[in-house]
């Protein structure tokens, strides 16, 4: 099983965790009738990545903490772990 | 010394003086403990264990170690038992598999009469016409497929599961295995060693030739395997698992193992040294199935572990060192020794002189053409090699003129070894095919992974401990633990390893015969492979889905590196270039029950639980918890609910507390509608969605005052409120806010119905006079002398009295109620009553009436839609969805016949001639009761947005039936209009 | 007996005829299909034998049916919860019935009922939701009770002893498996005999757009030049797209699943447990095939892992009790596109000439033969078949998300 490094808590059983998704920007003014397509692109349209990706996870078992973790999603290496503006661990 | 049984011996697994009876084919059989089923079996003399999965062939021992299928039989309630590693027991009712009617009578040995019509993927290019007779033909198929049976009344036995954690996990049991954990431990390491004999030593245990240890000490084989396995047992660094497979690597050495298959051992190890050896390499000729045909260490391990005559007369099929061995060693057993087929030209000048002197023929440059013999090995053709072979591909052919035909009922093959990779590549090792070898070697391995002994293609008992304690060493300076081998032994093992012996002979197969099994498992011959690689299934990958080579039970250990020659042969290419299949865990299959441990299954029961229960409560799953359904008559409980009181268990519902001065803003953003002006002690109902645009749940918030608040979410819904409120506040919302899931920390209970108040006055301090609690508010105080906050909220439309009570106080309040409303009439009610209740009332639950595409508009929440809001989750969906605007809209409805009450999920339906069955859907029932208030069949559906307003007709399907129904105003019930 | 059979029986040394052949890769094709699996060759062999377009290459990285075709447990039904999902599943069962004899290469389709298992309130109503949809659009599907379930699945424990007790089951007789690689196999030989040039070990590197056009397809063995090209991969079709510049509303998700050591046959009928998250059949084979949700977060790596093993034995032996001792023998792993609605991306994109048949989640296998003939029918005609409209890139941008999604989780 995969291992996870809480910002908080340190390497974990990635069980111990919800993974949320890849990492996207949710547009200010997706309301605007003009941005409707930034807007779909942003709900549901994903980059997907073979390689290093920027995505949200949760220490569900844990402390509680959401974070973002940059993974290689085929070979699941983790360079880094960090909270949403916050310093990287590695 | 017992009948049939050797003189006991040291090396022995089995005490002759403890006789166990078990039972085979119906027949008692005596066996010694420490006997396997195989080898008590073989000593007394039976030669057929079970048949074969194709053309039911006699199947008995081949290998000895588990691994291989050919000893597969039922044992107890066991199926696909590999009666070689299973260990008798007093009364073991031991059965043979895929026979019928009988193992000596079996009729469907005869389809391989029919082998010719049989080839590879037969399947595919038969039976498919007329159609219509496929599933009859099929049926006869799939009776024949198989091999083992369960039964009804297998049990479930007992399992459990087993964390462990090593700073070095080492796999193996053998020279190289015991050296690396010795080593390691020497240095400090916290070593695990994994074995999956009953015993340490490997295969130094079941041989007798002279070894040299580290100090140039020479000994018996068996004797250095006691000395070393003494040493492991007593080193306190050191934990020993026997009789444990290692069945997978996972990421992150995350390793599974089966511990006497009744445990799962899951260990974390932060190095790991592979010493899990090597698997003999059988030889394809015709009939290498036989009984009595076997591997030399099979052989061996009859002889020397079991004490059993593997035959009276042998043929030794021989290529290395070691069939030379088997030979003096069947000799010296008293066995006679009818011809040893010596594939080299050189076999060791000393052990050939060893034989010779033994009385035994060594014939050189010879080869076994063919077994002969209907259940069991009586005579084998053997031949002279041409000067040619083996060819490049491994194929052997035999000069005309040379044959000669020789009576025996044993012939042991020794031929070479395949090293046990599987758990190397799982781990994320490569290996290449070494054409000098004639073996995969290690080409590759990822950090923190070493790999000692045969697995890494080091077969010299010296060599591989010396190899063993090397990454021992390494593994202990990897974890802070020394400074990692000298350079002389680094030296040394490379020396070593370069100069060693070959063990293993690039022939793979004899030419000739059409019943020349590459794999035993399916009955897969070189022919099926030839055939499959010329119909165009010629990578590893393509031939192994086609013919099933390797998909068996024995996950094709003992075909693969034959499977790889005759691949490439039939390519007409290289070994290394045809490359191998992907080997995935587990390396050995794992029983279900092992991988399930125990029933680990969660409930979670209210606080009033119990109550429930003794009071008659038919319980209902909602999510994880158990609520009452009802007490006995759901309708009874609406009605003395309606009239008087009852009280419901509510505890199930999601709970926050949320702190702070922001808590407004917080829920500004969370909900749909609006809460800034919601005044302390005042409630409001909530409805959050998605930022699709989708309810994703509901419930309300009670502003407690001084920054408290308490919030509800449906049954089951907390959790992932809570979560994604948390990563909001931790993803850019600023606010000042405290949030804590509390849905376990409290007890809840609704009164309800007109009495309400008039009971809860009797046992609260909270104010209920007049208008001193109005709908929509909440209070703090003592109900039943406990702390409570009582809400009055009303989901059934009468007046309901919510109350909540730390979790430890529930059943007190919840008694203290029920005894104070016995004189008002008071009735427990259950699920069953409040959904009758909130339909009659015209209240959707989320996840029945809505689904994941359900927006507010469509559930007539346009009201609460505050799209003024600068933004909340969702907003800018709801924005472009009210422009667009909807199709469907949930109504309320009432069949027209009062007492038909449609199955929630009906279909609304039109007439449509163009249709399968002349109906288009156009809508759906999604609630759907009877109401005893009302004697009407009410519910909710979903409808056209045009034309559905009161007093609309439409059409519902119930139970294939076109029933009309007609769209009504909600509420379908008012109390207070009523 | 067949009498290729009963030929080769006859003359044993002469080698079988080959099923495909290999070619040299031609420098331009009017079709570039990319994926060499049931979908890809489906339409390469609808586009021959329907449309005549010849002149059509499959482009397939690894070898034929590699990736998710051979991956999948090949359960096949149409009883899906939304009237444009049950329409064209059950174009795709009618298709797989006559699959063996059209491509006269026995696929094995065994239609010997499938279950779906309810063991909550919420999930009886979902049963009875999509039994009636079914029975409007004539599919063979209906609610049955604990006991009639019993009657079909005698080793399945119906009694309350489990955490949730069977309630009922939505029972859907056409169902059943099919034996994936064959359908691959067959489809190959069909397209390879009427021209179609299948090319194995050959790898997309690029796709060359030009004025917003597909102009050509660069891979590790050259450069094609073509007007048409398919993405009809899994697990990498956000990669595939990206070369055109078209990006998916996909995540791509490992699926894995496993099958014991054979057993004589004792379970005739396809098995899902939604609230068990699992699914079992019965292979001719013997083998117990299980499956499970995929995993539990975006990946392309199709490792197996332990806690899903430990997972599925422990919710399989909830229910069936008795199957503790059978060992689970082969575990592996495939990567599924998730699209947010749960139903595939068919038909055209942004860039011309550049056509998607994705996003298939975990039900791509059910639906092979009906994708690739109304993919062809889209390429040779250049109108989108009504069937696929539904399923169009587009609906994302427009609100019009498929309804699948009420049948979430474990849907095989």
């Amino acid at each position: 099983m995969m291992q996870l490094e809480c910002p908080n808590c340190g390497p974990r059983n990635v069980s111990e965790f919800r993974f949320r998704g890849e990492y996207v920007e949710r547009p200010h003014d997706g309301a605007d009738p003009a941005r409707r397509r930034a807007w779909a692109e942003y709900l549901y349209f994903r980059d997907n990545r073979a390689g290093v990706q920027k995505e949200w996870w949760y220490h569900q078992a844990g402390c509680g903490r959401w974070f973002l973790a940059e993974r290689h999603t085929k070979s699941h290496a983790v360079e880094n772990t960090r909270y949403w503006g916050g310093e990287a661990t590695s | 010394m017992s009948p049939g049984r050797l003189a006991v011996h040291p090396s022995h697994l089995i005490d002759q003086s403890r006789p166990v009876e078990f039972l085979f084919d119906g027949r008692t059989y005596k066996g010694f403990e420490g006997d396997t089923v195989a080898s008590a079996l073989w000593a007394a003399g039976v030669r057929m264990f079970s048949r074969s999965f194709k053309y039911h062939r006699p199947r008995a021992p081949f290998a000895m170690t588990g691994a291989d299928t050919n000893c597969m039989v039922r044992a107890g309630d066991e199926p696909n038992v590999r009666a070689c590693v299973k260990l008798v027991a007093p009364g073991l009712n031991v059965t043979p598999q895929n026979v019928w009617p009988s193992l000596n009578a079996d009729l469907m040995s005869l389809s391989s009469l029919a082998a010719r019509f049989m080839p590879a993927g037969f399947y595919y290019r038969t039976f498919m016409r007329p159609k219509f007779l496929w599933p009859w033909y099929e049926r006869v198929l799939r009776n024949a497929a198989g091999l083992g049976y369960v039964t009804l009344e297998t049990p479930s036995t007992y399992y459990d599961k087993e964390y462990g954690f090593a700073e070095l996990l080492v796999i193996g049991g053998g020279p190289s295995g015991m050296s690396a954990a010795l080593s390691a431990a020497g240095r400090g390491a916290r070593v695990v060693l994994l074995e999956e004999s009953p015993y340490l030593g490997g295969h130094l245990r079941h041989e007798r030739q002279t070894v040299e240890t580290a100090t140039g000490e020479r000994l018996p084989a068996y004797q250095l395997a006691a000395r070393l396995s003494d040493r492991v047992f007593a080193n306190r660094n050191i934990s020993v698992e026997l009789e444990t497979n290692a069945f997978g690597i996972y990421e992150d050495l995350w390793i599974g193992a089966a511990k006497r298959d009744t445990r799962l051992l899951k260990i974390r190890a932060q190095s790991l040294i592979l010493a899990n050896g090597a698997f003999e390499r059988p030889l394809v000729f015709e009939n290498n199935d036989l009984p009595g045909v076997m591997l030399g260490s099979a052989a061996w391990r009859l002889l020397h572990l079991y004490a059993t005559m593997p035959g009276r007369r042998a043929v030794v099929v021989s290529a290395n060192d070691d069939g030379l061995r088997v030979a003096i060693d069947l000799h010296a057993a008293g066995i006679e020794v009818a011809a040893v087929v010596e594939l080299r030209n050189d076999p060791d000048p000393t052990l050939a002189a060893a034989l010779r002197a033994r009385g035994i023929d060594v014939k050189v440059r010879s080869v076994v053409v063919k077994a002969h013999g209907r259940r069991r090995v009586e005579r084998v053709t053997i031949g002279q090699m041409t000067d040619e072979s083996p060819s490049l591909s491994g194929t052997v052919d035999v000069t005309p003129g040379t044959r000669e035909v020789v009576k025996c009922d044993l012939v042991t093959v020794s031929i070479g070894w395949t090293p046990a990779t599987g758990l190397l590549h799982q781990a994320g090792g490569q290996t290449a095919y070494d054409t000098t070898a004639a073996e995969s070697r290690v080409t590759q391995l990822p950090e923190r992974v070493r790999a000692a002994g045969r697995v890494s293609g080091t077969h010299d008992v010296t060599t591989a401990m010396a190899e063993g304690e090397m990454h021992g060493l390494d593994a202990a300076a990897e974890l802070g633990l020394g400074d990692g081998a000298s350079t002389e032994l680094r030296e040394k093992v490379a020396s070593l390893k370069a100069t060693q012996l070959i063990r293993n002979s690039s022939a793979v197969h004899v030419r000739g015969g059409k019943m020349a099994f590459v794999s035993f498992d399916e009955d897969v011959t070189v022919k099926d492979i030839n055939d499959s690689v010329a119909e165009g299934y010629s990578s590893m990958e393509l031939l192994k889905r086609y013919s099933t080579l390797s998909m068996g039970p024995s996950q094709g250990k003992y075909e693969s590196t034959n499977t790889m020659a005759l691949c490439s042969a039939a390519n007409d290419e290289p070994i290394a270039t045809t490359g191998s299949t992907t080997s995935r865990p587990p390396f050995h299959p794992v029983s279900l029950g092992v991988l399930a441990g125990r029933k680990m299954e969660p409930v979670k029961h209210t606080p009033m639980h119990d109550w429930h229960v003794e009071h008659g409560a038919r319980m209902m799953n909602v999510g994880l918890w158990k609520r009452p359904e009802h007490y006995g008559d759901p309708a009874e409980e609406v009605l003395t609910t309606r009239r008087g009181v009852g009280l419901i268990d509510v505890s199930t519902l999601g709970k926050l507390q949320v702190i702070g001065s922001d808590v407004p803003e917080l829920l500004e953003m969370l909900y749909i509608n609006r809460w800034r002006k919601l005044a302390p002690g005042r409630v409001r109902y909530g409805v959050m969605c998605t930022d699709e645009g989708m309810i994703s749940d509901d419930g309300i918030a009670a502003n407690l005052g001084a920054d408290r608040w308490y919030v509800t979410t449906t049954t089951g819904g907390a959790d992932g409120v809570y979560e994604n409120i948390e990563w909001n506040l931790q993803s850019g919302w600023t606010f000042d806010v405290h949030v804590a899931n509390v849905t376990d920390h409290y007890a809840a209970m609704n009164l309800t119905g007109p009495r309400a108040v008039d009971i809860l006055r009797e046992v609260t301090d909270i104010d209920l006079r007049g208008d001193a609690l109005p709908y929509m508010s909440v209070r703090e105080g003592h109900v039943a002398q406990v702390p409570a906050r009582v809400m009055r909220i009303g989901f059934t439309g009468e007046l309901g009295l919510e109350i909540h009570v730390a979790a430890g106080y529930g059943l007190h309040v919840w008694e203290t109620l029920m005894d104070a409303g016995r004189a008002h009439g008071i009735i427990a009610f259950g699920v069953e009553a409040q959904r009758i209740m909130r339909l009659e009332t015209g209240h959707f639950i989320v996840g029945q009436d809505t689904d994941a595409l359900t927006d507010p508009y469509m559930a007539n929440l346009e009201r609460a839609v505050r799209t003024d809001k600068p933004d909340f989750l969702g907003r800018p969906s709801l924005v472009h969805i009210e422009q667009r605007g909807i199709r469907s809209k949930l109504v309320g409805y009432r069949m027209l016949d009062a007492h038909v009450v449609p199955p929630e999920g009906s279909q609304i339906v039109v007439p449509d001639s163009t249709r399968p069955i002349g109906l288009e859907i156009i809508g759906r029932i999604t609630s759907a009761r009877y109401s005893p208030t009302l004697d009407a069949s009410i519910g909710l559906c979903w409808l056209p947005a045009d034309g559905c307003e009161p007093g609309a007709e439409f059409t519902a399907r119930v139970r294939g039936d076109l029933l009309p129904g007609r769209v009504v105003s909600l509420p379908h019930y008012d109390p207070k209009a009523g | 007996m067949s009498f290729t059979l009963l030929k080769r029986g006859l003359r044993p040394n002469r080698p079988p005829a080959p099923m495909w052949r290999e070619h040299p890769l031609q420098d331009h094709y009017d079709v570039v299909i990319i994926g060499g699996g049931a979908h890809g060759l489906a339409t390469a062999y609808y586009l021959a034998t329907v449309h005549g377009i010849t002149d059509v290459a499959v482009l397939e990285k690894r070898y034929i049916g590699s990736g998710a075709s051979g991956r999948n447990t090949a359960i096949l039904r149409s009883n899906y919860l939304t009237p444009e999902g049950i329409l064209f599943y059950d174009e795709s069962i009618k298709l797989y019935e006559n699959l063996a004899s059209e491509l006269d290469f026995n696929v094995m389709f065994s239609q010997r009922g499938h279950l779906t298992l309810a063991h909550t309130d919420s999930s009886m109503r979902t049963m009875q939701w999509r039994a009636e949809v079914n029975q409007i659009q004539n599919v063979d599907s209906r609610v049955i009770s604990p006991a009639e379930v019993k009657k079909l699945v005698p080793f399945i424990d119906t009694s309350d002893r489990p955490r949730y007790p069977i309630m009922g089951a939505l029972y859907h007789p056409p169902g059943g498996v099919i034996r994936h690689d064959a359908v691959v196999w067959g489809y190959a030989r069909a397209a390879d005999a009427k021209g179609v040039h299948i090319h194995q070990q050959t790898e997309v590197t690029g796709i060359d757009v030009e004025h917003n056009r597909v102009v050509a397809v660069q891979t590790n063995r050259g450069r094609i030049a073509t007007g048409t090209v398919l993405n009809a991969t899994a697990g990498w079709c956000s990669l595939i797209a990206a070369m055109a510049g078209v990006r998916l509303p996909v995540e791509t998700r490992p699926l894995q699943a496993c099958v014991t050591e054979p057993l004589k046959p004792f379970l005739d009928t396809v098995i899902v447990s939604g609230t068990f998250h699992f699914y079992l059949s019965q292979s001719d084979r013997g083998e117990l095939v299980m499956g499970a949700s995929v995993n539990p977060f975006a990946s392309y790596s199709t490792d197996a892992t332990l806690d899903f093993a430990e997972a599925l034995a422990g919710h399989v032996l909830e229910l069936f009790p008795s199957l503790a001792k059978v060992r689970l023998l082969r575990h592996w792993a495939g990567l599924c596109d998730m699209t947010p609605d749960f139903s595939p991306i068919m038909g055209t994109t942004p860039v011309d000439g550049f056509l998607v048949d994705v996003g298939w989640g975990t039900y791509g296998f059910k639906a092979a033969p009906v994708s690739g003939k109304r993919m062809a029918e889209l390429i040779a005609t250049n109108r989108t078949p009504e069937l696929i409209a539904p399923f169009a890139y587009d609906r994302f941008f427009t609100g019009q998300i498929v309804g699948e999604k009420g049948a979430a989780a474990v849907t095989n």
